[in-house]
This record gives structure tokens, C-alpha cells and sequence, in this order.
């Protein structure tokens, strides 16, 4: 199993799943509600600040800003 | 369903996630039968719609769209309380309608378990199935029905499809009071909430469940102080309760996410299939090409060019610009044929029609303004836009999100501040509010083409290059520099704190709706027409009664009385030549009288007094009383300088004589020209920075819901034009004229 990276140095194109969500407890509670949790899978389709995911059916637009730290494990998903 | 008793009215809130079509199957069930407003004291916009099935009216309450019912903030907080049956002036819905994107049911279902535990009567809308299915999901509508134990209703809103089966369905509740509330969470989690509900009604004896477990998860804060108002005593339970709670495996907030997570995975069990590959969509296609950071931003400054070249064209917005002109014209000649001279006519014709007139004509540019934005937010466009912009704003300390606001303020600021709206974050959506009125909006331009067209030469720069473009093309960027500029100081100095995360949904894109767009329009325009109307209307009074009285027209026309004496006994036995000459003299004493005694008018007594303070900025006593006349709208100063210019109020912008008289107009008792370049380039530049728009001031006034942001923005504002004006008039004297 490959070590947990940051969601900011994740490549375009690529599937990855959400290991755990670093931030303030409201914050996190507000990225679940989002559909962004633990275990989520979601796909990178464009990189940089702000970003854009696939999570799930939905694309969300998203800033990797320092308040909240996304770390996700690039093991190969849904393939 | 019972016909005997008289049927009472079904109250039925809709509620629901962003962009699953929730406004668009408010409008299909309700058809334009709908009124919107605002809830006092915050943002939250409130839309009402009724309709009446099988003799059952029904009315609907529209809330925004929402991924949670955790308030963590006042605007949140409306919703929960309208649910609940908490907010003033707002009916208890006997039952909710959700709102559920079927191509994203996991999410969707989050607040489905929310509404649940309400114990409201409740209906699913299972919307966009025809989406999801070219995604290749299909539900199992039946078997969520039965999983829910609530009535689920596909939909396809944007094809009014299922609608029928819908009203059906909502008028079959009535008469149903309650349900039973359904908790996701852990029997020792519930039997605190329990205990705290218990506490809870001892305080406040109608304070709802719902709210005792939520104040239990909030971690924030918000709903303690909002609730309890800082008791220490709840507020040490709770915390002890908290940390039990951590102990036992079910850390708070976090418990909710699992809890609810794993309803809806229950819930969701063999009813969703997908494909096994995924498909490519169109949007997908699309995507690839429109958020690329070269390609995207491209396409994006295509879209912005096309747009402004419409709403400025003479072909497009021009046309029926000239038709309200000329509307307002006819009307004004015939108040003028039929009314004899005096207050009562000057006040129809200088005051409102010359005032009210001037403000409606920029409604066609208005109404281009939002078809376009209203298109591109309803095909799904604006939110990629927003994501190509973050970038930039995101450097002064904004996000994406204050685009959409800053691009409507180009036509008008009111409708651009009441856009802020879309900004959960309140801090941000402040700063958006404050720097809007700094976008060139349409009542700036007349301002920036007469001045332009009667000074700046009409030669071109580099040879391909027109100056005169080139001037107003500086002043709109003058405007949106100044408000980046203060944005940033803002964000640095009196708005400061922690960035929160940044998350925006990108919606499918769709063809927009035709009727959906048509209403925007409808419903901007109206707005636009009503507030800035009766305001304009009111101030105008104001700014003419001012520039009026007190009217000493015996002692100002006591010098010319006999010259004009004469020139009427000459002009009985003259020939046509000469009676023409006599006419234009008549005129010239007639304009001279006019000036004189607006010059003796209390606005022109405030011109005076305020020469010194002006005069560092190249403007005399007649620049400076225009500009104080156009506080409150600065379309006014047109009319104005015509009245100070003697020429008769009647100007407009395309004035051939008002360019040449102001071009002629010298200093008092000396031979030097009033306006040249510089004169100009500071009248524009101050027109550009201040807040001259009262409508403005006010709609931020509601928006904020206090005076001291529209007097903070009335200030800053006024101190920046006025220094613009200082350094643009101080720097351009030096090297034009010296």
C-alpha cells in the first residue's frame, strides 16, 4: 500500500480515495455534508487551486487551502 | 380525499440540495402565481407559489438550496426555523417536499434524514431521472418508497414531467399532521439528546427536538449563543456530554456524518445500479475545454466581449434606449403643451420626467444584462466562470463566488449586491457588497460619453487605436482596479480572519429553459423599475424643489424687462429674417434668466459655498453643484449642467449645443476656459470612484441590515473619487497645460 499524499499533488485523470480529512471539526463536518468524507473515491479532473472533482455524479470545485488538508491514497480505485 | 369540508390551504416547504432543479419544480408546479421577498434581518430570499389540485390550494414556500439543516449562521438558521414552524410571519408547513437529484442520490439523501427527524408529513421528489438514466443509473423507485417509508415522485421538472402524479401526491397529505421522526443516530446518542431536549423545554418550553440535537452536535457555537444565550450551566453539560459521548465511540460532530452515511448506504442497498464503465458525457466533453486554464479563459473573455457588445451596442440595447427617449420626450412635450408655466410644470417636466426618465432608460441595458447572465447560470456556464475567476480573486482575499455579483453591478449595482447572495460566506459576500458600487455601472455612461466626445480628440492612438474608446475603456478598468484595490485593503484591515474552505458544486451543463430565463428578466427589470424608480422619483423632487426655489423671478427678470419689451414690439412688424434673430435673442435672455436664478437657487448657494473644496479638483461652482445634485443619481448631473449652462434642462448626452457651451464656458469674469482635458478626465474619474446612487446606499443598507456599511461605502467611496479627481486633474494639468 502506498503512503497517504495530499490531494494537491494528485495528477489530472487520476482516481484516488480520501483517507482522511485534516481541519477544524465544523469544517470537516461541512466537507461531509458535501459528500466529501473517509473512503470517499473521487477523481481528479482538473489540479491546481482550485481544483475540480468528480465525487460521486457531482463535480465540486475546490480550493486545497491550508485550513483544510485533504490526504487520499492513490491506490489503484475502481478499476 | 374528502370534498365535504372546506378544504384549508396545504402549507408545503420545499427544500432540497443546490442545483437539483429545485426553483425549476417550484416554477413548473406553480406557474407564475408567485411572489418573492425577503425574510427581515438577513439575506435568505423567500419565494411563495400556490396551486390549487382536485379543490386543495396549495401554497409553496421556495427556501434556498441547502446540503444540511445545521445552521451555523443566521441565514442557515431561516430555514430550520421556517421548518419548524419557528419564524415570524411565516405559516408552519404542514409538510416538506425534498428536492433529490436522482443521479446523486448518496449526497441527497444526507438531508433526507435530516427531514425526517422533523416529523413533518414529507414527499421525495426524485428529479433529473431522465439524466441519470443517460448516465446510466437506474433506481428502483418503488423499492426506495417502501425503504423511506415516504412517498417518492419521479420528476422531470425541466419537462414539467411528473407534476401531475407530484400535486397528486402533496394534496393526498392533507389532513396528515405529523410522522413518526426517524433517528439515524445510536440509542445512547438519542437518549442524550433526550436529556437535553428535557433541559431544554425547562428553559425554553417550545423549543423543538430537533433543535436540542442539534445544539448537541453544533460544535461552532452558534446555536448555544443563538439558544441559551451563554448559560453556563447547559453549556458544561453539554460539553460533558460531548466528551461521554467521544468516550463511547460516537465523537460529536462527527456522528453525524457516519450516522446519516449509513442510513442512506442502508437505505441505497441494491436500488441504484450503475454501468460498470462509466460513460463520457457531454458536460465531460465540454469541461475539458472550458475550465482548461488557456482554452477555458478564452472562451470565457469571448463570452464577456459578446455580452458587453450587446448590452453597449446601438443595436441592441440602443434601439430601445432611443424608444424610451423618445417616449419620455413625447411625454414631456406634452405635459409642456398643456401646462402653464410655473412650479407645477417645471416639477414634471425638469424634476420627474427628466429624472425618472433618465433612470429607466437604462433598463433595456439592464434586461440584455440579464438574459445573458441569466442564460449562462442557467445552462451551467456562470459556476466555470466563477471557477476560472478564483484564481484572480482569490489573490485580494475573495473567491469565484463574487463574480457573478461583480459582473451584474456593470449594469447596475442594486440588482449586483442583491447577487451577493450566492456568497455563504458572510465576511465575503460584505466585502463583494462593498466594493460593487465601484464597477462602472450603465448610469455612468452618459457622464463618460459627453465628456469624452466633447474633449478628448477624436484621433487614434498608434493610428488603429481611438482615444476616445480608449478613455472610457480606462474608466470601466479604473473602477474594477480601484475595487480590487480595496477589497484587498479591506480583507487586510477591518473585514480580517481565517479563510473558510472554498467548495463549489459544477452543475450539469443543460439547455436553459426559455420561460425560466424570460421571468429573470422579468423579475430584474421590475425590481429595477420599482426601487430605483421611487427612489429616483422622490430624490429627484428633492434635487429639482432645491435647484427651484427660492425663486425671486420678478427681481431676476427685472433687468431684461425691458429689453424683452421691446424686442416683442419689434417682432410684430418684422420680417421673417429678422423675427428668427429676435426669437434666438428671446431665447438667449430666457436661458440667461434661468441660470441666473438656478445660480440663486439653494443648490446653487451650495455650489458656492463648496468652490473652494473643488476647486484644487480644475471644477468651478456650476461642476461642483451638478456633482452634489447627482448624489443621489448620477444620471442627474446631465440634466443639471444643461440647467447651469443656461441652456434649458432638456439635455441629453448626444447635445451637440451642451458639448459646444461647455466647451465655451470661461470663468467667472476672466477669459479662461472652465473645461479642458484635465477638467474632464477629473470629472470622470470622480464620477467613476463615488457613490453617487442612493437606491445603492439603500439596497446595502437592506442587505446588511445596518447603516453603518452604506455610510462606511458612502464615505470611502466619496474620499477616493475625491482623490482620484485631485491626483487625475493635478498630474494631466502638468503635462497638457503646462
Amino acid at each position: 500500500m502506498l503512503p497517504d499524499i495530499p490531494l494537491s499533488m494528485v495528477r489530472p485523470g487520476t482516481k484516488v480515495r480520501i483517507s482522511q480529512i485534516i481541519g477544524g471539526c465544523d469544517d470537516v463536518k461541512r466537507m461531509a455534508e458535501l459528500g466529501l468524507r473517509d473512503g470517499t473515491e473521487i477523481e481528479m479532473l482538473q489540479s491546481g487551486s482550485p481544483c475540480i472533482l468528480r465525487v460521486g455524479q457531482s463535480k465540486l470545485c475546490f480550493r486545497p487551502s491550508d485550513i483544510l488538508n485533504i490526504l487520499v491514497n492513490t491506490d489503484k480505485v475502481g478499476c | 380525499m374528502s370534498v365535504d369540508a372546506p378544504a384549508r390551504t396545504l402549507n408545503v416547504a420545499l427544500v432540497g440540495n443546490p442545483n437539483t432543479g429545485k426553483s425549476t419544480l417550484f416554477h413548473a408546479l406553480s406557474g407564475v402565481r408567485q411572489k418573492t421577498g425577503n425574510y427581515p434581518g438577513v439575506t435568505v430570499e423567500k419565494k411563495h407559489g400556490s396551486f390549487t389540485y382536485q379543490g386543495q390550494k396549495v401554497t409553496l414556500i421556495d427556501l434556498p438550496g441547502t446540503y444540511s439543516l445545521a445552521p451555523r449562521s443566521p441565514d442557515e438558521m431561516v430555514t430550520v426555523d421556517v421548518l419548524l414552524g419557528r419564524q415570524a410571519n411565516e405559516a408552519k408547513p404542514n409538510a416538506v417536499l425534498v428536492i433529490v437529484d436522482a443521479s446523486n442520490l448518496e449526497r441527497n439523501l444526507y438531508i433526507v434524514s435530516q427531514v425526517k427527524e422533523l416529523g413533518l408529513p414529507m414527499i421525495v421528489a426524485l428529479n433529473m431521472v431522465d439524466i441519470a438514466q443517460e448516465k446510466g443509473i437506474s433506481i428502483d423507485g418503488a423499492k426506495l418508497q417502501e425503504r423511506l417509508e415516504i412517498p417518492v415522485v419521479p420528476t422531470q421538472a425541466n419537462r414539467r414531467g411528473g407534476m401531475d402524479r407530484l400535486r397528486e401526491t402533496i394534496v393526498s397529505l392533507s389532513g396528515q399532521e405529523s410522522i413518526e421522526p426517524q433517528s439515524p443516530f445510536p440509542e445512547e446518542f438519542r437518549e442524550k439528546v433526550a436529556q437535553l431536549n428535557a433541559k431544554l423545554q425547562a428553559q425554553t418550553p417550545d423549543a423543538p427536538r430537533y433543535l436540542a440535537e442539534r445544539l448537541l452536535l453544533d460544535t461552532s457555537g452558534y446555536l448555544e449563543t443563538e439558544l441559551l444565550h451563554g448559560g453556563h450551566e447547559l453549556h458544561n453539560w453539554i460539553v460533558e456530554t460531548r466528551n461521554q459521548l467521544a468516550e463511547i465511540g460516537q465523537p460529536v460532530p462527527a456522528i453525524e456524518a457516519i450516522s446519516r452515511y449509513q442510513w442512506v448506504q442502508q437505505s441505497l442497498d441494491g436500488i441504484v445500479t450503475r454501468e460498470t464503465s462509466r460513460k463520457v458525457s457531454w458536460s465531460d466533453r465540454f469541461d475539458q475545454i472550458l475550465t482548461d486554464k488557456i482554452a477555458g479563459t478564452i472562451f470565457f473573455i469571448l463570452v464577456m466581449s459578446l455580452m458587453f457588445m450587446a448590452v453597449f451596442s446601438n443595436y441592441s440595447a440602443g434601439i430601445f434606449m432611443g424608444l424610451i427617449e423618445d417616449g419620455f420626450e413625447l411625454l414631456a412635450n406634452g405635459v409642456n403643451a398643456v401646462l402653464p408655466d410655473g412650479a407645477l410644470k417645471s416639477l414634471l417636466t425638469d424634476g420627474v420626467i427628466a429624472g425618472v426618465g433618465g433612470v429607466l432608460v437604462f433598463l433595456p441595458q439592464i434586461c440584455i444584462l440579464f438574459f445573458f447572465i441569466a442564460i449562462l447560470e442557467d445552462c451551467g456556464y456562470l459556476a466555470r466562470a466563477a471557477y476560472l475567476m478564483d484564481k484572480l480573486f482569490s489573490k485580494v482575499g475573495l473567491s469565484g463566488k463574487s463574480f457573478i455579483p461583480l459582473l451584474s453591478s456593470f449594469a447596475c449595482a442594486i440588482p449586483g449586491i442583491m447577487a451577493a447572495r450566492v456568497i455563504e460566506n458572510r465576511r465575503d459576500r460584505l466585502i463583494t457588497i462593498l466594493v460593487a458600487p465601484l464597477m462602472s455601472c450603465s448610469a455612468r455612461m452618459p457622464v463618460y460619453v459627453l465628456l469624452t466626445g466633447a474633449f478628448i480628440p477624436d484621433e487614434a492612438l498608434l493610428g488603429f487605436f481611438p482615444l476616445q474608446v480608449l478613455v472610457m475603456l480606462s474608466m470601466y478598468l479604473l473602477g474594477i482596479l480601484a475595487a480590487v484595490g480595496v477589497a484587498f485593503i479591506l480583507r487586510k484591515t477591518i473585514l480580517p480572519g481565517e479563510t473558510p474552505p472554498f467548495v463549489m458544486e459544477l452543475p450539469t451543463y443543460k439547455l436553459p429553459s426559455i420561460t425560466g430565463v424570460f421571468w429573470v428578466v422579468v423579475e430584474k427589470g421590475w425590481a429595477f423599475v420599482k426601487r430605483a424608480g421611487t427612489l429616483i422619483f422622490a430624490m429627484t423632487v428633492i434635487i429639482w424643489a432645491l435647484s427651484y426655489f427660492p425663486r425671486n423671478e420678478s427681481g431676476v427678470e427685472a433687468p431684461f424687462a425691458d429689453e424683452i419689451a421691446q424686442l416683442k414690439q419689434q417682432r410684430t412688424g418684422a420680417d421673417e429674417q429678422q423675427a428668427e434673430q429676435i426669437d434666438n435673442r428671446l431665447a438667449e435672455i430666457q436661458n440667461e434668466i434661468d441660470g441666473e436664478l438656478l445660480r440663486n437657487s439653494f443648490l446653487g448657494m451650495a455650489g458656492h459655498w463648496i468652490e473652494p473644496v473643488v476647486k484644487p479638483l480644475g471644477w468651478d461652482w456650476k461642476i461642483g453643484s451638478a456633482a452634489i445634485a447627482s448624489f443621489p443619481a448620477r444620471e442627474v448631473i446631465i440634466s443639471t449642467m444643461g440647467v447651469l449652462y443656461n441652456l434649458g434642462g432638456e439635455e441629453d448626452e448626444e447635445s451637440e449645443s451642451l458639448k459646444d457651451t461647455i466647451k465655451n464656458a470661461k470663468w467667472h469674469q476672466s477669459e479662461e476656459n472652465v473645461f479642458n482635458i484635465p477638467v474632464a478626465l477629473s470629472i470622470m474619474v470622480f464620477f467613476a470612484l463615488c457613490a453617487q446612487c442612493a437606491a445603492t446606499l439603500a439596497v446595502i443598507k437592506r442587505e446588511t441590515n445596518s447603516w453603518r456599511w452604506p455610510i462606511f461605502t458612502f464615505s470611502y467611496m466619496t474620499v477616493l473619487a475625491y482623490l482620484g479627481a485631485l491626483v487625475t486633474y493635478q498630474v494631466s494639468a502638468f503635462f497638457l497645460l503646462s
